[in-house]
C-alpha cells in the first residue's frame, strides 16, 4: 500500500475515533458523579401546579419547582460542600436492567425489585453499606425515618446468611392485586385469583406480561383449596408455610400452572405491560393484574372521568414486592466519596417530605414511616382523612406500618380503593408472601413453562379441528 | 490544482496511484459501519447460537428448537401469519399496482402520493389508531386475534408490496401489450402471459419485503392482543430472560430461511430472466 492511500485510512480512522469519542465530556475535577439507574416514572421530576400542592396539617406546603435529582445536587452541596453530578436513566424490567448490568454498563446505583436485589447479592455484585449507614445521625433519613415493618422484612430475608438490609435500602413496596370495576364484577368475585379463569368475563380480563406476576396468580390458584382450608389457615406456622408453598418451583407445580396459564391464556383480553390502566379507564376490560401502586394511578385516573374502580388484594395470597436502592460494587471500585454520595441520595429521597413528593409524583408507597417526624401520617390524613361532615367513615388501622398505634378516620369506601391499595391492612399483610429469586435450574424451568404457554399449541388445535 | 485531482479521482480515471480519493477509499466509512454493525453482530449471534451456557459448543439449542412441538409450532404459525399477510398484500396492491402504472387519468403522482403516504407515519401509531376503528367495530378485539394480526399486518406492509410492484409495471413496455392484442390474445391470456410474466421480479421482490419481516413483527401481535408467540416475540422472551444461546439459535435458523428464499427468489428471476431472452431472440 503507498502512503497516500494509508494516509486516507488514518484519516478516516481518526475520524472515526473523534466522533466516537465526542460524546465523552470532560469533567470538573471536584465534581463527584453519580450514575443512578431507576424504573422509569419513578422520581418526581417537579414543575406541579398550584393545585397539586400538599398541603400538611403542620402547615408545610409540598408544591416543587424542580425535580428530585436537581434538589438532590443542591442539598448535597450545602450539606457536604462538595459538587454532585447525577446522571439519571432509567429502565423498563427488571431483566433489562439485569442485562445492562452484565453487559458492562456501569451504574452506581440502581433500583431493582426484591428478587432482582437477591441475585445481584448472590453473584457478588453488590457492595455493603458504610457502617454508620444505619446510624441515627443528622441526615441519616433513612435510618431515622424507614418503616419498622419494612425494615424487618430486610432484616429477615437472608441472602447467604446475611440480612439483605446489608446491601439494600427500600425504596417503594407494595403488594400484587386486581383492579376491577365494582359495576360489573363483585368484591367476592375479585378476592380470589381464579377471577382470572372466569367465564363469566370471557376477553374482558387482562393479566400482566411478566413470568412472575402470571407464574404467582397461576400457583395461588393451583394452591387455592389447600391454602383456603380451615386447618392451614389457622396452624402456627401459617405465614411460613404460605411463604414455602407459593415458592414452590418443582417441576410438578410447574407443570400444574402451566396447564393454568394456558386456559388463562385462552381466556383473557390479554397479556399487557402497560395498555391495563387505559384499558381500564376505556372499560375494554373490567378487571386486570396489577400492582397496588398502579393500582392506585388507574383508580386515580378513572376517578377523574367519572369511574369508580376499586382494587383487591385476593384471599390466598399476594405478593409484597419492594423495589431497593443498591449500590454496585463494580462501579464504586472502592471510591469512598463515589460511596458517600450514593448513600447520601439514599438519604435525600427518604426524607419524609421527599417521600411524599415522590408518593404523590407516582402513586406508589414509599417504605417511609417517618420516624420521629409524623409527616407521612398528616400526608395519609390530607389524602385520605374523612370530611367533617362525612358520616360513612371507618377508622383505618395502619399501626404495623407505623410501629405505633395509628388510625385514620377515613371514608368507608377507602378500605377497598386508593387506601386499601397504597397502606394495605394487616389482614392483607398476615398473607402477604415474598417471591424469591429463581436460581438458574428454576429459572430455565419456569422461563421454559412461560414459554410453552405462549407459543402456539399445534396438538390443542389439531383436537379442536 | 488539488480540486482537479480530486474530481479526476472521482469519476474514477483510473490512475490510482494520484495521492487523493479513489472510488475504493471513498466506501471505507460503510465498509467501518459494516463490520461493527453487521458483520460483528452476526458472528456473535452465530457463537451464541452454537454454544451453551458455558461457552462449550453445542448443537443442543437447535435440537431443541426442532424438538419441541410448541417451538415448531410457533414456527408453523408465524408462516401462516406471513403467508396470509403476504397474500393479502399481493391480492391488493397487484391491481392497484397496475392501475397506478398503467391507468390513463390525472393526478397520477397525488394517487401514488397516497399509497406512499402512511409510510411517513411510524407504524405503532397507525395501528394505534387502526385498533380503535376496530375496537369500535368489533366491540372486542380479543374475540378475533388472527383476523386482526392479519389485518394490521397488512396495513403495515402493504406500501412495501406496492412500490415494487409498481415499479415494476412501470417498466413494462406497453407495445409488448399491444402486440399480445394484435395478435389475438384475451384479456385474459394478456394478463396471464404477458403482464404477470414480465411482473415477476416486482412480486419477488413485494413478497421478500413482507413475508420475512412478518415473521419476526411481533409488536403488531403485542398491539392487537394476540396471546400467541411468534418467531420475533419467541426470540425476545428468550433475550429477555438472558437466555443469549437459545434465543440466538432462533434468529440463525430465521436468517438461513432468509438466505434460502433470497436463492430461490434469485433463481426464479434468472430463469425468467432467460425464458425472456429466448422469446425475445
Amino acid at each position: 500500500m503507498d502512503t497516500g492511500k494509508k494516509r486516507w485510512y488514518a484519516v478516516w480512522i481518526l475520524g472515526i475515533f473523534l466522533v466516537l469519542l465526542g460524546g465523552c465530556g470532560k469533567e470538573e475535577e471536584d465534581t463527584i458523579v453519580l450514575r443512578v439507574n431507576n424504573w422509569e416514572e419513578y422520581i418526581d421530576e417537579g414543575g406541579w401546579e398550584e393545585e397539586d400542592a400538599v398541603v400538611l396539617s403542620d402547615g408545610t406546603v409540598i408544591l416543587p419547582e424542580n425535580g428530585m435529582i436537581e434538589d438532590f445536587q443542591e442539598w448535597f452541596y450545602q450539606v457536604y460542600g462538595k459538587k454532585v453530578k447525577v446522571e439519571y436513566s432509567t429502565f423498563g424490567t427488571n431483566e433489562e436492567l439485569y442485562n445492562q448490568i452484565t453487559l458492562g454498563d456501569a451504574y452506581d446505583l440502581v433500583c431493582p425489585s426484591e428478587y432482582m436485589i437477591m441475585k445481584l447479592i448472590a453473584e457478588d455484585l453488590v457492595l455493603p453499606f458504610s457502617e454508620d449507614f444505619y446510624k441515627n445521625t443528622e441526615h441519616h433519613y433513612y435510618a431515622n425515618g424507614v418503616s419498622p415493618y419494612i425494615k424487618k422484612v430486610y432484616d429477615e430475608l437472608e441472602i447467604n446468611g446475611e440480612p439483605l438490609s446489608k446491601y439494600a435500602a427500600g425504596y417503594m413496596w407494595g403488594t400484587l392485586g386486581i383492579v376491577y370495576n365494582p359495576s360489573e364484577v363483585t368484591q367476592e368475585e375479585a378476592a380470589h385469583w381464579d377471577l382470572l379463569l372466569s367465564d363469566k368475563f370471557y376477553k374482558r380480563i387482562t393479566i400482566k406480561d411478566s413470568v412472575r406476576d402470571a407464574f404467582f396468580a397461576g400457583v395461588s390458584i393451583y394452591q387455592k383449596d389447600w391454602i383456603l382450608d380451615p386447618d392451614f389457615l389457622e396452624q402456627n406456622d401459617y405465614k411460613e408455610k404460605l411463604g414455602e408453598l407459593l415458592n414452590l418451583t418443582d417441576s410438578e407445580t410447574v407443570e400444574a400452572v402451566e396447564e393454568i396459564l394456558s386456559r388463562i391464556k385462552d381466556q383473557v383480553y390479554s397479556f399487557e405491560t402497560d395498555s391495563g390502566k387505559a384499558d381500564m379507564v376505556t372499560g375494554k376490560v373490567v378487571a386486570n393484574q396489577q400492582w397496588s401502586g398502579d393500582a392506585v394511578y388507574t383508580l386515580d385516573q378513572a376517578e377523574e372521568d367519572g369511574i369508580f374502580l376499586c382494587y383487591s388484594a385476593p384471599e390466598e395470597a399476594t405478593n409484597l414486592w419492594f423495589d431497593g436502592w443498591c449500590m454496585l460494587k463494580d462501579a464504586i471500585a472502592g471510591d469512598r466519596e463515589k460511596q458517600m454520595a450514593a448513600e447520601a441520595f439514599i438519604h435525600f429521597v427518604s426524607r419524609p417530605d421527599n417521600a411524599i413528593r415522590n408518593m404523590e409524583y407516582i402513586g406508589y408507597t414509599s417504605v417511609i414511616s417517618g420516624g420521629e417526624s409524623d409527616q407521612i401520617s398528616q400526608y395519609i390524613e390530607w389524602n385520605y382523612g374523612a370530611e367533617e361532615e362525612e358520616t360513612d367513615t371507618i377508622d383505618y388501622e395502619i399501626s404495623y406500618f407505623f410501629g405505633k398505634e395509628y388510625f385514620v378516620t377515613a371514608p368507608q369506601e377507602q378500605t377497598k380503593r386508593q387506601l386499601y391499595a397504597q397502606y394495605p391492612p394487616v389482614s392483607v399483610m398476615d398473607r402477604c408472601v415474598v417471591m424469591e429469586y429463581f436460581d438458574q435450574e428454576e429459572n430455565q424451568r419456569i422461563n421454559r413453562m412461560w414459554t410453552n404457554v405462549r407459543c402456539f399449541d399445534l396438538a390443542e388445535w389439531w383436537q379442536k379441528k | 490544482m488539488i480540486k482537479k485531482e480530486l474530481y479526476k479521482n472521482w469519476y474514477g480515471s483510473g490512475e490510482m496511484n494520484k495521492n487523493l480519493f479513489s472510488r475504493k477509499q471513498l466506501a471505507v466509512p460503510y465498509a467501518i459501519f459494516l463490520l461493527l454493525f453487521v458483520i460483528i453482530p452476526l458472528l456473535v449471534l452465530i457463537y451464541f447460537g452454537f454454544t451453551d451456557e458455558n461457552g462449550n459448543i453445542s448443537f443442543a439449542n437447535f435440537i431443541r428448537f426442532f424438538g419441541s412441538g410448541k417451538t415448531i409450532g410457533t414456527l408453523l404459525y408465524s408462516i401462516v401469519i406471513a403467508l396470509f399477510t403476504t397474500v393479502f398484500c399481493l391480492l391488493l396492491a397487484y391491481p392497484a399496482a397496475f392501475f397506478l402504472a398503467k391507468g390513463n387519468f390525472g393526478k397520477k403522482q397525488a394517487f401514488i402520493m397516497m399509497f406512499v403516504l402512511p409510510m411517513w407515519i411510524n407504524f405503532t401509531l397507525r395501528i394505534t389508531a387502526l385498533k380503535e376503528i376496530l375496537t369500535l367495530l368489533e366491540g372486542n378485539l380479543a374475540y378475533h386475534p388472527f383476523f386482526n394480526t392479519i389485518l394490521c399486518m397488512v396495513y403495515d406492509f402493504l406500501p412495501f408490496m406496492i412500490l415494487p410492484l409498481y415499479q415494476a409495471l412501470c417498466k413494462l413496455d406497453n407495445s409488448l401489450i399491444e402486440a399480445a392484442f394484435d395478435l389475438g390474445a384475451s384479456e385474459f391470456q394478456v394478463f396471464y402471459k404477458v403482464v404477470l410474466p414480465l411482473s415477476v421480479p416486482g412480486i419477488i421482490s413485494g413478497v421478500t419485503m413482507v413475508f420475512l419481516p412478518s415473521m419476526t413483527n411481533y409488536v403488531v401481535l403485542d398491539m392487537v392482543y394476540n396471546s400467541t408467540y411468534i418467531m420475533g416475540s419467541l426470540i425476545g422472551s428468550y433475550f429477555s430472560s438472558y437466555d443469549w444461546n437459545n434465543g440466538s439459535v432462533i434468529s440463525v435458523i430465521l436468517l438461513l430461511m432468509i438466505g434460502a428464499v433470497t436463492l430461490f427468489s434469485g433463481r426464479i428471476t434468472k430463469q425468467e430472466q432467460a425464458k425472456r431472452a429466448r422469446v425475445l431472440k
